[in-house]
This record gives C-alpha cells, sequence and structure tokens, in this order.
C-alpha cells in the first residue's frame, strides 16, 4: 500500500530508526503540506503504519463498500450461507450445483465487505498541554497513527478536537491519500484556555456521530465527570477505545515539601505536603482511579490503553496496542 | 524527683512555643500541575480525619516536645539521694613512684590509680572536699581543699609516674595534717603497695587503700660502675642485674660506648637473683657508657619486662685532665715530691722573688691552683690558694703569733679533707698562730682554738690555709702526708663540677660554677634545658634538683658576654715558670691527659638503681590500712560523728541525654525518612531480586 502516498519521496530526509520522530526535528519535509507539523510524522513511520490494520472486535454495518466485513451479506468472495430462492433474486446468484442435486434452488450469500467510520476524539483541555512530553502532542501523534491506519484499511476517519464545552468535528476522509488532510487537521489543534468540561464535550461530539463505528478517545480524563465521559460514548454503540493518556510526572511526581498546587485549567490551589508517605498515597489513589476506568470500560465493552506520554509511538503502535489486540 | 536548678524548669514554657510553630501556616511554594483532580482527592481522604489523622502522623512533633522536655530536665539537674560511701573530707594519696609506671595493668599502675581514684571518688559525699598529694621521692600537695572535681580530675590526669621511690611514710604523715584540719576526714591511697620500706607512721584517720597491679615480672639493672682495671690501661664495665620476678627469666645485655654498641651478652636470670656482669676492654676515649637491658629475642613483640624504667642505665667516664699548680717557694723537697705524685697535676715552681705578674702563662691558662710556701705575696691572685706557714697578715688570715710544738686538736671524723689520714702520731716543732676567718671551718684544730689548718670558699675562690710547714713536722714522713695533701687539693682544685657517681632520681646536685661563668646551663636527658644562675655575686655552685628522669646530664657553663674563658695576663710576659715535674695519675687508663677547658660541657648520670622499687610485686594493702584510725563500727566512713552520715547524689544526667540522643536520631530518621525509604527500596530493587527468582 506504499503506492498510496503521494507526493515525492526522494528528498525525504532518511528517517530515525525508531521512526518516532524526523531525523531532523523542525525541519520539513519535502512531501509534507504546509499545513501538517512536521514534528507530528515521518515518511519511515507512515510506512510502517500501512501494514497494520485495525482489528475489529466485531463486524460493523456501515455505508460504502469496504475492506471490512459488514454484518450485511453481499459481494465479497467469501461464503457465507445459503437461503431460499425468492422471487426477484439475482438468478447469478444461484447455486446451480445445489440445485442439481436436490432439484431446489438456493441463494448463495457472500460476506459484505464494508467500510467504517474510525472518529478520533482528541482532548484538547488545557491539562493536555502539560507534561514533558507533552500530553497533547503524543494524542496527536497517536491519533494520526491510528487515522492513517483507519485511512489504509478504506474507512473513514474524521477527527474531532474536545474543548471548553463543545466538539469541532471536521469532514471525515477517506483513502491513505488523504493523509496529509488528516495531518493537517490534527495539527490544527491547539489546547484550549480555560476549562473544559469534557462531558459536555464529549456529548456534542456523539451527536456528532453517522452510524455506528469506531470512537477512540484520546485524553488524560482528568475530569471529575469522566466516567460518564466513558458510558455516554460508549453508548453510542460505537466500538469506543479509550486511550488514557498520562504524562510521567503525573504517573511518578517528582514534588516534594510543602507545596500550594495550582490547577492548570482551573488556577485553583491546594496546599499539600508532599512527602513519600503522599507520593505513596498519590499513586495508589491513581492505580485506583485507572483501575476504575478499565472496569467500567470491560463492562461497556471498550478497550481501555493507559499510556504514558513518553511511550515510544513505534512500540505503542506495534507492541502495545498489538498487545491489547485493539491492532491486529 | 528533686533538681539541683528547679528553675530551670522554666524552659518548659518552650513547649507550647514548639506546638505553635507548629500550627503557623506554612509558606509554600507554588507548583503547576495538569490538574489538582487526584490531588484533591487525596486531600480528602487526608483531612477526613485531620484531628486524630494529624497527631498521629506528626511524630515530629511529639519528638521535639519530647526533646524540649528532655533537655529542661537536663538543666534542671535531677538527681537520687544515697548515702555517700567517703568522709566529707578526703585527702587523695596517688604513688607516683617508679614502680607505678608498671605496664601489668593497661596502660599503667599510675592510669589504673587514677581510674580506681576518680571511680572512688564518685562516693564523695555532697558538698565534699578533696586534697590530692602526690609522692615518689618526697610527698606534695597537688590540689588542696576544692569540691570542684573536675580540678581533682584535671590534677590526676597531668600527674606522671616518677623515675624515684616513693616515699609513702612522708605522705602519710602531710595527709595526717590535712586531714587533722577536718572532723570528717579520710585517707585514700592509690598505690601498688610496691614499697621498698613499710611506712609505720600512724595517722587518725581511717585509711582506704586503692590497689593497682597484680603481677611482678620485672628484670633490672641495679649497679653499674666502670673502673679502670690496676693495669691502667684498660676500663671495665660492671654491671648488677637482678630478676625479681619468681620465675627464671632470659635477658640481653647490651653496652653501648657513646652510642657505640661495645657488646652484648645473654643472660640466664634465676628466680630472685642477682646476676653480675663485667665487660672489659672499654675503649678509651669513651665518656658515656649506657646498658640496655633488652630481651634476648629482639624480634619479639611487646616488653620484655612490666617495668622499662630500670632497664637502662648510664656511667659517666671523668676525663683525664691536667691541673696546673704553681708553687711559690723555695723548694721544699718533700712537698714537692708529693705534690708530684698527685694524678693528672703538672707541677710548676718559682721563687718568691719572681713571683709577680711574670709569673702568669704564657698560653693565657690561668693557674688551678697556687701554692705559697712560707710567703704571701702583696696581692693575691684570683685563683684557689693554698698558704702554708703565712708570714703575716693577710686576706687569707690573722697572723697571731708562733706556736711552738702545738698539739693536734680533736678531729672530726666527717672531715672530707681527713678522709684516709692519721694524724694520730703526727709531731709539729712549730706553726704559725691563726685565727679562723668567717669564711673558712677548721679541718685541724690546734692548741686554744687556733687552727692548725682550715679551708673555705673566699671570694668565690676555694682557699685553705696550713699553719706549719711540713718539714717542722714528722708529717712527709708518714703516710698520712700524700694523703692529706691529695685529699686537701681535691677540694681546692675542685675536682669535676659534677658528681661522679650516680644520682639518685630526685636528688638534688650540686653544681660548681667555673671561674668566671655567672652559671650552669643543665641540658636533661630528654633536650630540654635549664639555665642555673648563682644566687649571689661570686657565688661558686648552684643546686640543681630536677634531676627526677634517668640519663645524662650535661652541665655547661655560661660565659657573660664578651668574656673569655681564659683571661689573658697583663703586663709583660716572662718565660713560663719552670716546670717541676708532670705526673699521670697512678691509675689512669694510658690515654693523654688533656689539659681541662673551663668551657668544656661536664656530665653526670640519673640512674635508679633501687632494688625496691624495681620490686613490683603489689605488697599488703592490710599493713597500709593498719596505719590508720579503725573504721566507725557504725559505718561511717570518716571520723566524724555517726549521727552525720553524709549523703552523696547521682545525677540523672546520663540516660536523659542517652534519651536526647535517641530521640535527635529518630527525629533525623524521620525527618530523612522518604530518603531512607528510596534508599531500602533502590537496595531491594538491586540485590533483592535473585536471577530468575523472586525477591
Amino acid at each position: 500500500m506504499t503506492e498510496g502516498l503521494p507526493g515525492p519521496l526522494t528528498d525525504a530526509p532518511t528517517p530515525s530508526p525508531t521512526g518516532d520522530r524526523p531525523a531532523a526535528a523542525g525541519t520539513r519535509q519535502a512531501f509534507l503540506p504546509s499545513e501538517v507539523d512536521p514534528t507530528v510524522f515521518d515518511e519511515a513511520f507512515l510506512r510502517q503504519l500501512e501494514r497494520l490494520l485495525l482489528l475489529m472486535r466485531a463486524p460493523v454495518r456501515g455505508g460504502l463498500k469496504g475492506g471490512r466485513r459488514s454484518v450485511k451479506r453481499g459481494q465479497s468472495v467469501e461464503f457465507a450461507d445459503y437461503r431460499d430462492y425468492t422471487l426477484g433474486d439475482d438468478l447469478r446468484q444461484l447455486d446451480w450445483n445445489v440445485y442439481a442435486r436436490l432439484e431446489r434452488l438456493f441463494v448463495k450469500l457472500f460476506v459484505e465487505e464494508e467500510d467504517v467510520t474510525v472518529t478520533l476524539l482528541v482532548d484538547a483541555s488545557a491539562s493536555m498541554a502539560a507534561g514533558s512530553p507533552s500530553k497533547l502532542l503524543f494524542a496527536k501523534r497517536a491519533a494520526a497513527a491510528l487515522g492513517y491506519i483507519g485511512l489504509a484499511s478504506e474507512d473513514r476517519v474524521a477527527v474531532t478536537a474536545l474543548a471548553g464545552r463543545t466538539a469541532r468535528r471536521r469532514n471525515s476522509l477517506r483513502g491513505s491519500g488523504r493523509v496529509f488532510r488528516l495531518l493537517a487537521d490534527l495539527s490544527a489543534i491547539t489546547p484550549a484556555d480555560g476549562r473544559t468540561d469534557l462531558l459536555v464535550a464529549a456529548r456534542h461530539a456523539a451527536a456528532q456521530l453517522h452510524g455506528r463505528g469506531v470512537v477512540i478517545l484520546l485524553s488524560d480524563l482528568l475530569d471529575p465527570s469522566a466516567d460518564r465521559v466513558v458510558r455516554e460514548l460508549a453508548a453510542t454503540g460505537s466500538e469506543l477505545i479509550v486511550m488514557h493518556i498520562l504524562s510521567p510526572d503525573e504517573l511518578d511526581p517528582v514534588l516534594e515539601g510543602d507545596l500550594r498546587l495550582v490547577d492548570s485549567e482551573t488556577g485553583e490551589g491546594i496546599d499539600v505536603t508532599v512527602d513519600l508517605s503522599t507520593i505513596d498515597a498519590y499513586k495508589a489513589r491513581l492505580a485506583a482511579w485507572k483501575a476504575g476506568f478499565a472496569d467500567l470500560a470491560a463492562k461497556r465493552g471498550a478497550s481501555y490503553v493507559d499510556l504514558s506520554s513518553d511511550v515510544n509511538l513505534a512500540d505503542l503502535m506495534f507492541a502495545e496496542l498489538r498487545r491489547r489486540r485493539v491492532l491486529g | 524527683m528533686p533538681f539541683i536548678t528547679p528553675l530551670a524548669l522554666a524552659g518548659l514554657v518552650f513547649v507550647p512555643a514548639v506546638i505553635a510553630m507548629y500550627m503557623l501556616k506554612l509558606r509554600r511554594d507554588q507548583a503547576v500541575v495538569p490538574s489538582t483532580l487526584l490531588w484533591s482527592r487525596l486531600l480528602t481522604d487526608v483531612e477526613a480525619n485531620a484531628p486524630w489523622q494529624r497527631l498521629r502522623r506528626s511524630p515530629l512533633l511529639l519528638l521535639q516536645l519530647l526533646l524540649v522536655i528532655a533537655l529542661v530536665l537536663l538543666a534542671a539537674r535531677p538527681f537520687l539521694e544515697r548515702p555517700a560511701g567517703l568522709a566529707r573530707d578526703i585527702v587523695l594519696v596517688m604513688d607516683t613512684s617508679a614502680s607505678m609506671a608498671a605496664t601489668d595493668v593497661a596502660p599503667n599502675r599510675l592510669a589504673a590509680a587514677r581510674a580506681a581514684a576518680i571511680d572512688a571518688l564518685g562516693d564523695l559525699p555532697t558538698g565534699g572536699r578533696v586534697s590530692v598529694i602526690a609522692v615518689d621521692r618526697s610527698a606534695r600537695i597537688v590540689v588542696n581543699d576544692t569540691s570542684d572535681l573536675s580540678r581533682v580530675r584535671q590534677a590526676l590526669d597531668e600527674l606522671q609516674p616518677a623515675a624515684s621511690r616513693g616515699d609513702l611514710g612522708d605522705a602519710l604523715e602531710l595527709a595526717s595534717k590535712l586531714a587533722a584540719r577536718s572532723g570528717d576526714a579520710q585517707i585514700l591511697i592509690a598505690t601498688d603497695a610496691a614499697l621498698a620500706t613499710v611506712p609505720t607512721t600512724k595517722v587518725d584517720a581511717p585509711i582506704k587503700v586503692l590497689p593497682v597491679g597484680r603481677e611482678r615480672k620485672n628484670q633490672a639493672i641495679v649497679a653499674l660502675a666502670v673502673r679502670t682495671s690496676p693495669s691502667a690501661v684498660t676500663r671495665s664495665v660492671f654491671i648488677s642485674v637482678a630478676n625479681l620476678d619468681i620465675e627464671s627469666a632470659q635477658r640481653r645485655i647490651e653496652v653501648w660506648g657513646d652510642d657505640r654498641l661495645l657488646e652484648a651478652r645473654d643472660l640466664a636470670l634465676d628466680a630472685q637473683a642477682k646476676s653480675d656482669v663485667v665487660i672489659d676492654d672499654v675503649p678509651a676515649d669513651v665518656a658515656v657508657v649506657e646498658v640496655r637491658l633488652v630481651g634476648r629475642d629482639p624480634a619479639a613483640e611487646g616488653a620484655a619486662d612490666q617495668l622499662a624504667i630500670d632497664d637502662r642505665a648510664w656511667a659517666v667516664l671523668p676525663p683525664t685532665q691536667t691541673r696546673l699548680v704553681l708553687l711559690v717557694g723555695e723548694g721544699d723537697p718533700y712537698l714537692e715530691t708529693a705534690l708530684s705524685y698527685l694524678p693528672n697535676v703538672e707541677l710548676y715552681g718559682v721563687a718568691p722573688a719572681d713571683y709577680g705578674p711574670a709569673s702568669q702563662r704564657t698560653d693565657g691558662r690561668p693557674w688551678d691552683l697556687t701554692i705559697f710556701e712560707s710567703n704571701l705575696p702583696s696581692t693575691l691572685p684570683t685563683t684557689p690558694i693554698l698558704a702554708i706557714a703565712p708570714p703575716r697578715t693577710s686576706a687569707l688570715g690573722v697572723v697571731t703569733g708562733t706556736l711552738k710544738d702545738p698539739g693536734i686538736g680533736s678531729l672530726s671524723p666527717d672531715e672530707p679533707v681527713l678522709r684516709y689520714v692519721d694524724l694520730s702520731t703526727t709531731h709539729i716543732s712549730q706553726a704559725q698562730q691563726l685565727t679562723t676567718p668567717d669564711w673558712a671551718r677548721t679541718v685541724i684544730p690546734g692548741p686554744k682554738g687556733a687552727p692548725l689548718l682550715y679551708t673555705g670558699v673566699r671570694a668565690g675562690l676555694p682557699t685553705a690555709v696550713l699553719a706549719f710547714e711540713p718539714r717542722r713536722s714528722d708529717l712527709p714522713l708518714q703516710v698520712a702526708f700524700p694523703i692529706l695533701l691529695s685529699n686537701l687539693t681535691g677540694e681546692l682544685l675542685g675536682g669535676s663540677a659534677a658528681p661522679t657517681d650516680a644520682v639518685a632520681p630526685g636528688t638534688p646536685v650540686n653544681l660548681t660554677i667555673p671561674s668566671g661563668a655567672t652559671g650552669v646551663t643543665v641540658t636533661r636527658p630528654d633536650g630540654t634545658t635549664l639555665d642555673l644562675v648563682a644566687s649571689a655575686a661570686g657565688g661558686a655552685s648552684v643546686s640543681y634538683v630536677a634531676t627526677g628522669l634517668p640519663g645524662i646530664y650535661t652541665v655547661t657553663p655560661i660565659r657573660p658576654a664578651g668574656a673569655s674563658p681564659n683571661p689573658s695576663a697583663s703586663g709583660g710576659r716572662s718565660p713560663d715558670p719552670t716546670p717541676l715535674a708532670s705526673a699521670r695519675p697512678s691509675g689512669s687508663a694510658g690515654a693523654p691527659a688533656v689539659p681541662i677547658d673551663p668551657d668544656a660541657p661536664v656530665r653526670f648520670a640519673v640512674d635508679l638503681f633501687d632494688v625496691g622499687e624495681s620490686n613490683i610485686a603489689p605488697g599488703s594493702v592490710a599493713a597500709i590500712e593498719g596505719l590508720g584510725a579503725a573504721p566507725d563500727p557504725s559505718g561511717s566512713p570518716g571520723n566524724g560523728a555517726p549521727t552525720d552520715r553524709p549523703t552523696t547524689r547521682d545525677e540523672l544526667w546520663l540516660p536523659i541525654v542517652l534519651l536526647v540522643l535517641v530521640g535527635l536520631c529518630v527525629e533525623w530518621a524521620l525527618y530523612h525518612r522518604d530518603a531512607v525509604v528510596r534508599m531500602r527500596r533502590s537496595l531491594v530493587a538491586r540485590f533483592g531480586r535473585q536471577p530468575g527468582g523472586t525477591t
């Protein structure tokens, strides 16, 4: 599928072995459009992504013909079942061999292959801008990777940014040739100023979904209503994948002493005396918090992947998501 | 619980101060986090049980309160009272004799005695007073009647074992007088009781002995002498070594001459026996002989015995020096012959008419002795003088007439000039009638108080006057004559400026100041020096008492600036007086006699040579305690009234200090507990996991 990559490749810089970042960060590659953030992807990583497909847990009903198994019976080469002939059926679908043996008309049914819509919900709240590396940057790169896999699988891919109280949905894209549009859409996502109500924004995004498909939420879930967000997105009928992204500083805080912690979104502060026991309690609370999301996702039939923003993206795509049966 | 300084309890006001500091709001640093969602949930957990949780989770506050209270208690000095084990007034006698340097108890007996004394003084009653007497060759008070135990400890720490024997009797007399000042006194004696002579002094106060020492392994050099052989060619070293142990011992004797090893000899010493060693053929140029008693195996570690101070001894070999004697007279063959046979004497003669400035020596050396035979010059020389039958009154004495057949009076047996001199058959036909001057002592008394021989120091110059000419008596025909002349010239010439025999440690030494010198400088064996100046102008000798250190002492004259030890004669020079004879000492070692250098250093040796002190076997404690008053049957430690039994206080500072230290350690651990836990976790992570196994 590499032939799907548009643009000249000869002048592209040599990719890094990991494919995580361009060899020279910040230098624009020749094939990238101007609106694409060059720090998101390089050519080598795109080539690796082509070999992956989103592994769907169950066939879904889609719209146009695609490369994905549908619940409908259609025109593919994969045999599914027989049924009695009724008037009006396409005579080309009759199984004459069975008729010769049984003298009854049966119509052969084949598995229909359709496309699905992969919706990438990127949390653009102010808290996502924190961390080193930035959680939003990691989310955009992961979304780009997943979106490109969707495009390469002849699925529709739509990017939606959750910021403030709204969800801004970009036009859905189809075909691997639209990858740079996808990258441009992701590059346009910037952290929101002020507080983000993730639940309201998610409801807005859910209202914009067309039919059932795959919804991938990339968020730090640092919102008091994050569990309701998961519940309501799972209730849309789409397959929900929650990618819970936290920075290393949040997973293992390096704070110590008597501090006033200021919330980056609300500006509110709390006084905390941080010592090892406090850190241990924080970690226990964090583990319980993440376990709660994992349980909730499992109950709602969703996939839950907790990530650190310093995870190597190639490892995430080629190992972690395959291990968790998100990619196949 | 009683307190010595209860006012210090006011420091408890710091307790609420510490609590107040914990209640003060902290000034916190700001840290921006992505979200306080998880932190606020955590804080909610903490604050849910805030009062109790905070108390339970603030061990630092509890520890600091505990530390404040402990420090206040420490300042208040709590104590427990109990009956004292000692009297109110303690006279502590510390034995610092040579045997206290024995190392059978580490590091030595004196240190053990010091520790025992300090421990015993823990039973001193409240307000009790202590006097400390150090006793070696004599007793001396080092601390007098103080209640400051730190001062006592300091004085005890400064005590060092001496190199002399201990005179415990002297100390008991002194202690008895100190104890008599108080009605409730007790004498503590810290000693090994290894006494050469057990004292017999009875004291009125009870005596308690703090014994130290338990062994007696010691061998000692108890005698050392260097003698010239009868052949007058060689010199021999005589050494006596005593084994004071109850077991035989193997030792080695090393004889060093001027820091050169002359000979080493192995000795097998029987128990409780002496062994004499003679080392012959000591080189003639050796000035100082040192004898060392060492172990048979030099490579063996540790001391060969338990007392080292008696394992070394020194002896000084006096140099053979010539003395210049000028005889002014018409010539008495008896006198000249006797003088010529004196050892180390060069005799010169000059007629009375020729005596004067011209009779000074051309080499600048002064005469060591001038003898005037029946004549006197108008001006007496500034040299030692022996005047024989002075014809007239002079500074040497008043001549009142002539005595015919004077009889010899009663002679003093202690007179050194008359040592070995028998004058019982001496007859004198004629003598000058003299009166003994104030500066002189009568050596040979004559009739009616008129001396026949007197001697003394006149204006700093040894001077003697013999009232009769020897030829006018039968004395020259008797053996007493050369002996008398030898003794007399020996006194006038002064001999050596230092004692020739070994000096016992601590014994005062009379040092002669050479003519023209203002004093002497004494260099001790450890290299320290001390300048001794004559007490009065023209003083001929000084007394030196700091002889406590065994070894060689060197005495050097101090000359005034610009002064020459050999003042040149004024006026014209004449040929030297005729040498009458040149004699060598009959017992000389054959070495050529050298002229006396007035500035040449003079040495003397200080040696222990005390079998009683070298015997370090601990003695009888009961014998010493028996010298004191009987203990009071009522249990009172001193000689005071039994109803007034003193008490002592035990301050409880040690457990409080330990509590404070433990508290500080715990506080430190709590304060740094995060670091400690992190370190433990890293160690567990590094070493706790076995390869392929579990933690």
